[in-house]
């Protein structure tokens, strides 16, 4: 709910203020100067930003296969007969899943979770797409080669992946999990010993 | 007389908010000043230099220079990542469980060098437990003993030994226990307004010796029934929730996971 306008705005504008506040990454500042910016712009940018952001909860859905968002389920990725079936990645977020298809390195297929495992938060497995991706395996009609676990390095990200191991030790799938190492750039002094002690236990042959 | 613009300080860090791009704000229990929110800018980028120090359940040592809203993380160097409990997600979730509880029983500013032993002794006795997933499910015991201390050390230790009413000596025999009264009941006071559970004659030994334990590490190896088990855990989890007054997170997971 809006309180009465700060003086010298209108309570349209505070509604938009706030709306834009409760947004990821958008302080208030921010919100006030986007809130400003939308503002000034002419009418139809206006609408068709306002449009933009109807459509895509009109329009967008869950994948039935990998449960990235999509238009039309199947997803172009899992409707792509090029790609690799015996592969499977999992990511914590659309945006993962966007990033490792920018490398252009993987050619198999996804499964998001929308999230990570996080007690601190109560979110448990029940809460982000995992029993999708024991039913998906389950239902699989050739057995899997390769799961690779991209779930974020952290601390929830981390307890996913342990998570999804333990859960599918007995199926006989190889799960793997991204190579964790030094970021390109970086400089050995800086790494801490966490990030340091997993680029050492994955290292790889020179080949 | 001004304050000098950096400080230092060693602390457990607790939980991360992800802030603006690639900020983290980190809540830390310090050994110097208690809870301490401090900002670490651009510690999300994989580039950075900050990386990786705060995730929850980092010791970490800390140079911070002072802000005008929130203090920042000019250097930070890990001490004890405590790799042994991030390696399941059940010792995880044990660790939150520690971590919850120091944020939710310390105040900032008020520093109790204590509270932050008693934290990193309980998350190395944690990561020494085998992995839950591995078969057998490893005892909650040393997280029921955090719980009674840090109630200890909050000023919040339940009454064990008198009846919390009447004051009598409690006779070896079934008895009643009110987190909200202040611990064990004889069996002839019905406080008012209170919840009311049963306490076995078993499930008292087991806080007693808890209690009585100088340090997590020190734990003998208790051969307990489950329903024992369950007892002391329900029973310290009703105390800690009261106290706080809202429902633990970490426990509901603790709960939930427990698939194995
Ligand atoms: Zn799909
Ligand atoms: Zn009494």
């Amino acid at each position: 709910m809006t309180s009465d306008p700060t003086p010298g705005t209108t309570r349209s504008l505070g509604q938009l203020i706030d709306r834009l506040h409760q947004l990821p990454g958008i302080g208030p500042k921010s919100a006030q100067r986007i809130a400003y910016h939308i503002a000034h712009i002419p009418d139809d940018e206006a609408r068709a930003l306002a449009d933009a952001i109807v459509a895509v909860k009109d329009m967008i859905l869950f994948c039935d296969e990998c449960r990235n968002l999509t238009d039309a389920s199947p997803c172009a990725i899992c409707a792509n007969p090029q790609r690799n079936r015996d592969q499977i990645c999992v990511v914590e977020e659309s945006r993962d899943l966007v990033a490792l298809e920018r490398t252009r390195v993987y050619r198999g297929m996804y499964h998001v979770l929308h999230g990570a495992l996080s007690p601190l938060n109560g979110i448990g497995p029940e809460d982000i797409h995992l029993p999708q991706l024991f039913a998906r395996l389950q239902n699989q009609d050739n057995p899997l080669q390769e799961l690779i676990v991209a779930t974020n390095p952290t601390l929830e990200g981390d307890a996913t992946a342990d998570f999804i191991h333990r859960r599918l030790a007995d199926t006989g799938i190889r799960i793997t999990r991204l190579a964790l190492g030094l970021p390109v750039g970086g400089s050995l002094e800086f790494a801490d010993e966490t990030t340091l002690s997993r680029a050492i236990a994955g290292r790889n042959a020179l080949e | 007389m001004t304050q000098p613009r950096t400080y230092r300080a060693v602390g457990l860090t607790l939980r991360k908010s992800p802030v603006g791009e690639a900020d983290i704000i980190s809540s830390l229990y310090t050994r110097e000043h208690g809870k301490l929110d401090v900002l670490a800018r651009g510690a999300r980028r994989l580039t950075s230099k900050l990386m990786g120090h705060f995730e929850p359940l980092t010791l970490v040592r800390l140079s911070i220079a002072r802000g005008r809203t929130l203090d920042t993380v000019a250097e930070a160097e890990v001490v004890n990542a405590f790799p042994d409990v991030k390696s399941d997600y059940a010792s995880v979730a044990r660790g939150l469980h520690v971590a919850e509880l120091v944020d939710g029983f310390s105040a900032s500013s008020s520093s109790n060098p204590l509270v932050l032993d008693l934290a990193l002794q309980t998350l190395r006795v944690i990561g020494s437990q085998p992995a839950v997933g591995d078969g057998e499910l490893s005892s909650d015991l040393p997280l029921r003993y955090f719980d009674l201390r840090i109630l200890n050390l909050s000023g919040f230790m339940p009454e064990l030994f008198q009846c919390v009413e009447c004051g009598a000596e409690l006779e070896p025999e079934l008895h009643r226990y009110a987190a909200g009264a202040g611990g064990a009941l004889c069996s002839d006071c019905i406080p008012d307004d209170v919840a009311v559970r049963p306490l076995s004659l078993d499930a008292l030994k087991v806080l007693r010796l808890l209690h009585r334990t100088g340090s997590v590490d020190q734990l003998p190896n208790l051969n307990m029934p489950a329903t024992v088990h369950a007892e002391v855990s329900a029973l310290c989890t009703e105390t800690v929730q009261y106290w706080l007054d809202r429902q633990l997170r970490s426990q509901a997971f603790i709960d939930a996971t427990k698939f194995a």
